[in-house]
């Protein structure tokens, strides 16, 4: 696999199912929360990843 | 206050059976208290999460204290429980330094033992009434 954004997507929905259920009790809070912390992973990568984008590599 | 009541119900020492079986199988801890859904996803979660690591050739790290990283990131290895072992003898997790998916392997491994403790945690605290 060499994908470094399927392999971030799979770190993120992992590590977001297990914050889910640890944080959130009842179950539509823990798809909201599951979701929104998904999302977050990503979108920092992606912020992060612009943010970095005019240093050379 | 309701929160001390109800610890106080229950000793400490009440957790400590379910916060061991929790560490050695993930999700065990969440399923001797009757949570199966829980406990099924802990479980798919960790052990995938730990899989997976070594899929991406990560390492599994020695417990030296001359390098304190290195101790640390082993010790966090060692929170998955049994799978880790299984996995150490079975010969597996020498980690490859030029994979290029090398750092994400061990990241993963290193990860999938803390998110264990936690887990472990969260079945204690339920075990012994600090949690619903």
């Amino acid at each position: 696999m060499t994908s470094h954004f399927l392999i971030l997507a799979i770190f993120a929905l992992l590590v977001s199912t297990a914050f889910a259920l640890l944080m959130r009790q009842d179950p539509k809070e823990q798809l909201r929360f599951g979701v929104l912390a998904f999302v977050c992973f990503l979108g920092s990568a992606f912020l992060i990843g612009w943010l970095m984008y005019p240093f050379p590599s | 206050m309701r929160v001390k009541e109800e610890t106080q119900d229950r000793p400490a020492t009440a957790g400590i059976p379910v916060a061991v079986s929790a560490w050695l199988v993930p999700g065990l801890g969440h399923l001797m208290l009757g949570r199966t859904r829980r406990a099924l996803t802990f479980f798919i979660v960790v052990t995938g999460m730990f899989a997976f690591g070594l899929y991406l050739r990560g390492r599994i790290f020695q417990l030296n204290t001359a390098e304190p990283l290195t101790f640390l990131a082993g010790l966090a290895e060692r929170g998955v429980g049994l799978p880790f072992f299984a996995a150490k003898l079975l010969g597996m997790g020498l980690g490859e330094v030029t994979a290029m998916t090398y750092e994400y392997g061990y990241t993963f491994c290193i990860v999938a033992g803390l998110l264990n403790m936690l887990i472990m945690l969260d079945a204690y605290d339920i075990a012994v009434g600090r949690k619903s």
